[in-house]
């Protein structure tokens, strides 16, 4: 029987042949992740219950990237259970503090995460997985389960299939057809619905590196995708082989494989995007939005924290100043790109544009437990979403673009499009 | 497996489409108020639509609902519904919702498409959430629609999740395998 992707790490992964759309399944994941928020309700779910001891603690990744600077009392509290925890619990990679980065960046950055692999996460974004080509499923609160026995029940999705044809035009990223895309789909353009479901990426894939590839998993995840997947080009394969830790099996799906719907979208005309406050799918042309005065701004995420954003940014940012008005935040998404940006003299460049640097995690991006913004600021960023508080103050304006617009942006002081400052270049 | 009775036999209480959580189900403040205690939610349940509910609802009885039932992953209003005995039968509902009724241990059949043109608020149900068959006594109407899947029924045989976790840490230390 032939099967979608998914479908097939799935199968593989729950020793079975095959599986489809709707069946329950145990998977043996690869790994099993859970982030610094969730560890102590876990740890206290099971030390209720008597449970002292993990499933597979060898495959269990705990990475400290929501509240990596402890701004407050209870976050050093967590942090310090977090670590007690690691150790009771025998977590063979705790990745804490300063020592790993994002969960959903630095393990395909680093090559643990690789191609054909699936693993159970607590939190929704390990779609991210789909970027190279492995499969993370998110488990919520029900992650207890999964440490203590080592699997949990899943459900075995649908997949759509999305062809993306034609070439972005410069200065035209992965995140806006992202934004566009969830603004296609929420406004009925395309006849899907994306919950439980896992998007499959088909077409013309190879203009996208591993970084766009993670782009073009953030918004699908944000209108309810409980998957994304990209299936992986030569380059990607070629990453993965040059920075394994293990070995791995790429997974394709099959040509005949059965989608519950199939559309396509032309992405050569593409403009840059603006997603407008409340949410992703409130994209719009940038030149919609152009002008718009911004107080703050970041770049990370899921959606943009892997090092070819913050090459997009220092392109912009170099030899300019971040305008007076304007706090700009950085939070790369591993350690090993903060040492990166030091060797390639880019952390030159963000300090003397004025950036603020911030460890590898979440930034702000998580509930703004750093860098919030203040009742009738506005803010620009790469997050993953904009609704209404995600930033602090309620009554805060908070746009995302990607991050070439957002550097553009926090240059000008108002929203930019990065053009501009390419047609400088070019003109220079 | 625990001795489980599948069938449940009671009065329909039929809903609409799109019946929010919040709201809907149970008061916003209960769920931000994060109870989880089914004494807690119980004198809650559908309060803003038909108060009084929990009082004339009776174990046995089934929620029909239409699509995009609950819309969302909140759980509060399931964890009163499975402590009262109810049954949940519904047209869709988001898979993450899905998971938090199952993870409740409720009864609950999915994905039963038109079930709202086959039943009124007051009939005789009789629904079998293992085999997948809903009757409509007081119509003589009989539908097979998904029953609950196999690999899940243990979860919902055993009250949910946390029960789930018990049964079996009590059988890995029998077993010997705890350490």
């Amino acid at each position: 029987m032939s099967m979608t992707a998914v479908e097939k790490v799935l199968a593989k992964k729950s020793g079975k042949n095959t599986v489809r759309a709707g069946d329950v399944i145990f998977p043996d994941p690869d790994y099993i992740m859970i982030h610094d928020g969730v560890v102590m309700n876990a740890k206290r779910e099971l030390d209720s219950l008597g449970i002292h001891r993990l499933a597979a603690p060898d495959k269990v990744m705990m990475v400290s990237d929501h509240d990596v600077i402890y701004g407050s009392a209870r976050a050093a509290e967590r942090g310090a259970f977090n670590r007690l925890a690691a150790k009771q619990w025998g977590v063979a990679q705790f990745y804490d503090v300063g020592r790993g980065g994002h969960g959903h960046i630095f393990p395909m950055e680093s090559g643990l995460l690789l191609p054909g692999m699936f693993y159970f996460d607590n939190d929704r974004h390990a779609t991210n997985a789909g970027a190279i080509g492995a499969f993370g499923f998110r488990m919520g609160a029900e992650i207890s389960r999964v440490l203590a026995t080592g699997t949990n029940w899943v459900q075995v999705p649908k997949s759509v299939k999305l062809t993306l044809k034609g070439r972005l035009k410069p200065g035209v990223y992965a995140r806006d057809v992202g934004f566009h895309l969830a603004m296609l789909i929420q406004k009925k353009k395309f006849d899907v619905d994306l919950d439980y479901r896992v998007l499959e990426y088909a077409g013309d894939l190879d203009q996208f590196s591993l970084a766009a590839r993670a782009a073009l998993c953030s918004s699908p995840t944000e209108i309810q995708a409980y998957g994304v997947f990209v299936p992986p080009s030569e380059a990607i394969l070629a990453y993965a082989r040059q920075h394994a830790q293990r070995p791995f099996t790429p997974v394709y799906a099959d040509a005949d494989a059965h989608y519950e719907g199939e559309f396509s979208l032309d992405v050569s005309r593409l403009e840059p995007q603006i997603a407008l406050p409340g949410g992703v799918q409130n994209a719009v042309n940038l030149s919609d939005a152009a002008g718009i005065a911004v107080n703050h701004a970041f770049v990370g995420s899921c959606g943009s924290g892997m090092w070819d954003d913050l090459v997009q940014v220092a392109t912009v940012l170099k030899g300019r100043r971040v305008a007076n008005s304007v706090r700009l935040f950085i939070a790369p998404g591993s350690e090993a790109s903060t040492h990166r940006l030091l060797r390639e003299g880019l952390m030159q460049v963000f300090i003397e544009a004025g950036a603020i640097m911030l460890p590898a995690g979440c930034g702000p991006c998580n509930d703004a437990v750093i860098g919030p913004l203040h009742s009738g600021e506005v803010s620009i960023s790469t997050a993953t979403n904009n609704p209404a508080g995600r930033f602090g103050a309620r009554d805060a304006k908070l746009y995302l673009g990607s991050p070439a617009t957002v550097a553009a942006s926090a240059v000008t002081g108002k929203i930019t499009d990065p053009r501009e400052f390419m047609v400088l270049e070019t003109a220079l | 497996m625990t001795d489980v009775e599948w069938i449940l036999k009671g009065c329909c209480y039929k809903l609409g489409h799109d019946v929010p959580h919040a709201g809907g189900v149970v008061p916003n403040r209960i769920i931000v108020g994060r109870h989880f205690d089914p004494a807690d939610i119980i004198p809650h349940l559908f309060e803003e639509t038909d108060a009084g509910f929990h009082t004339r609802c009776q174990p046995g009885d089934i929620i029909v609902a239409g699509r995009n039932f609950g819309m969302g992953p909140k759980m509060n209003g399931y964890i009163a519904m499975q402590a009262l005995g109810l049954g949940l039968v519904c047209e869709s509902m988001p898979f993450l919702g899905y998971r938090a009724a199952v993870g409740c241990g409720l009864k609950v059949m999915n994905d039963c498409t038109n079930v709202l043109d086959i039943c009124d608020t007051g009939d005789q149900l009789e629904v079998d959430f293992r085999n997948g068959f809903f009757i409509n006594h007081t119509r003589d109407i009989r539908r097979e629609y998904p029953p609950i899947p196999d690999g899940l029924l243990e979860v919902v045989a055993l009250g949910g999740n946390t029960g789930w976790l018990k049964k079996w840490w009590s059988d890995q230390n029998s077993s010997g395998n705890a350490l």
